[in-house]
């Protein structure tokens, strides 16, 4: 337990001192207050720019555009950053040597994946929730929220997803000791989801949904019930991924 | 007891066959040089020894424990400095200290304590900088302050002096001798001269077999040199002496004749009795004392 916490404060430590933590913190702030103000300012950019915005079928910004905003930047743009974020945290440990000193000090394998784990999560968790409330307080000060649906499960959605990468990223590194397999597997796996979303009877269970169809929750044209199957196979997946890079870590040769 | 034992230990990559069955066993509280040319598998069997690399036979017993790989419960009894060893280059030295004490469930308060005796021990101790900027021979020192940190019963160095200075290395190797009462060394090389200063046990390691295994002592001893050095005043003496002398194996330089010979008593006192009758005076009689380089390069031949 004691070299967990050691090991996971090193982490932290790492990831504030290579400024990976500032670059989260501040990728994320900045959608947070880009997305309701894009949302408020969409129908006067498009006036300046001479095009009639109700005739392209869109009415006063309310705060469901504010919403589908957040979604699209966080759900794109900022898992992307996640991903390369932390596609090296294992693969700069292997091919820097910088774990030799640490594992011939008798420190058990799975605490190195543990710990990482732990802290990649928590400036993940951090940077949404940062991200989220800065939308939020925005969003009600523009336009008042109004009624919105499933409010939580959806934003868990998105965040659980961000853990599935998260874990992914760390198999990935564990498997080929590099960037590019870090990058190459997570990739790998979200065009896999991509490809299995194409079959409507397996949506229900596709991960990928939960960052996808956050709209459609919000907006009450699904039912939580539909999101329920994808939710726990996410979380599957991600315990799955983490016991299997313990297991793969345990195997290899440093 | 021997604090490490290593039994029949072989180790393949590919089809390059890099141990082949190897033995030896380290005793406690001795200074163990393990000798070997660049590739010759000093590493690959360090790192077996740590459980960082899978064996494809035989076993390595720590402490009385085997050796398993991939689990790191042996390594508790090891202190490890790699050949190149790597710290997180954004961490100060007390930090990294810290974080290595911790690991190891080290108390606070003696990991505080240890950490500054070692800092001061291998000339760290004001040093507050991050480890980033630290010169090879700095990493170097601190790469032993971590390795002694636990107080290992074994310390394994992967030649810690082949990159240094003539300053850096000497300081390396008084180090490694100023540990020794506390804890068993093993250390690879190919530097010949480190290991006659520091070592008082020898394993030569060839195309993954041991050549060579013994105590220093013991092992020039059975590789007693057979020649006798004499070393004249001058050119003429000296052609004088091979002139009259029926000796058919020697060498020579300008003054001096080396003489190599089955029965070094017998062909000491024919010397001696040949230079008192000729009335040649030798500035020099030696009986060569073999040198660790002698048994090397007599071993890899």
């Amino acid at each position: 337990m004691r070299a967990y916490l050691a090991f996971t404060k090193k982490e932290f430590t790492e990831n504030l001192r290579t400024y990976k933590l500032m670059i989260m913190t501040v990728v994320f702030l900045i959608f947070g207050v880009m997305s309701p103000l894009f949302a408020k300012f969409t129908p006067e950019i498009l006036k300046a720019a001479g095009v009639d915005a109700s005739a392209l079928g869109m009415g006063t910004p309310t705060a469901m555009d504010s919403f589908a905003q957040f979604f699209k930047n966080v759900g794109q743009l900022g898992l992307v950053v996640l991903v390369i974020v932390f596609c090296g945290t294992m693969a700069n440990e292997f091919s820097k040597g910088t774990l030799i000193n640490i594992l011939t000090k008798g420190m058990k394998r799975s605490t190195v994946i543990l710990s990482k784990f732990t802290m990649a999560t928590v400036i993940w968790t951090v940077s949404y929730l940062l991200c989220l409330a800065v939308t939020y307080a925005y969003t009600a000060y523009y336009f008042g929220i109004g009624n919105i649906s499933n409010a939580f499960l959806t934003f868990f959605s998105m965040w659980l997803f961000g853990v599935l990468l998260v874990a992914l990223v760390i198999l990935g590194g564990v498997l080929f000791k590099n960037i590019y397999g870090s990058l190459l597997l997570t990739g790998g796996i979200v065009i896999v989801m991509m490809i299995v979303n194409v079959f409507p009877k397996l949506q229900k269970y596709n991960p990928i949904t939960l960052s996808g169809d956050n709209m459609q929750l919000i907006t009450a044209q699904k039912a939580a019930s539909d999101f329920i199957p994808a939710v726990i196979v996410c979380a599957v997946l991600t315990v799955v991924s983490v016991i299997a890079s313990i297991m793969v870590f345990n195997k290899k040769q440093i | 007891m021997d604090i490490l034992a290593i039994e029949n230990l072989s180790k393949s990559f590919g089809n390059n066959k890099v141990i082949d069955g190897l033995s030896f066993a380290v005793p406690e509280h001795s200074v163990f040089g393990f000798i070997g040319q660049n590739g010759a598998g000093k590493t690959t069997t360090m790192k077996m020894i740590l459980g960082l690399l899978k064996a494809d036979g035989g076993k390595a017993v720590v402490c009385g424990e085997i050796v398993s790989f991939g689990q790191n419960k042996t390594n508790e009894y090891i202190g490890y400095l790699p050949d190149v060893p790597e710290f997180y280059p954004y961490m100060r030295p007390k930090e990294y200290l810290k974080l290595c004490g911790d690991i190891t469930g080290m108390p606070a308060g003696k990991v505080k304590k240890r950490s500054e005796e070692l800092l001061a021990l291998v000339g760290l101790g004001g040093v507050n900088k991050r480890i980033g900027s630290f010169s090879r021979g700095m990493k170097q020192r601190l790469g032993i302050a971590q390795a002694l940190l636990n107080e290992p019963k074994l310390l394994i160095c992967d030649e810690p002096t082949s990159a240094l200075d003539p300053i850096g290395r000497k300081e390396i190797l008084d180090i490694l001798l100023a540990v020794k009462g506390k804890t068993t060394v093993v250390f690879s090389t190919h530097i010949l001269a480190d290991v006659e200063r520091i070592c008082d046990h020898v394993a030569v390691l060839n195309n993954g077999r041991l050549a060579l295994c013994g105590t220093l002592s013991e092992l020039k001893a059975q590789h007693k040199a057979d020649s006798l050095l004499i070393e004249f005043a001058t050119n003429t003496d000296k052609d004088k002496f091979i002139a009259l002398s029926d000796m058919m194996n020697f060498e020579q330089t300008e003054t001096s004749v080396n003489i190599h010979t089955e029965n070094i008593a017998e062909t000491q006192t024919a010397v001696l009795e040949l230079l008192a009758k000729e009335k040649l005076l030798p500035q020099k009689l030696e009986v060569a004392e073999p040198t660790i380089e002698s048994l090397f390069m007599g071993v890899m031949q």
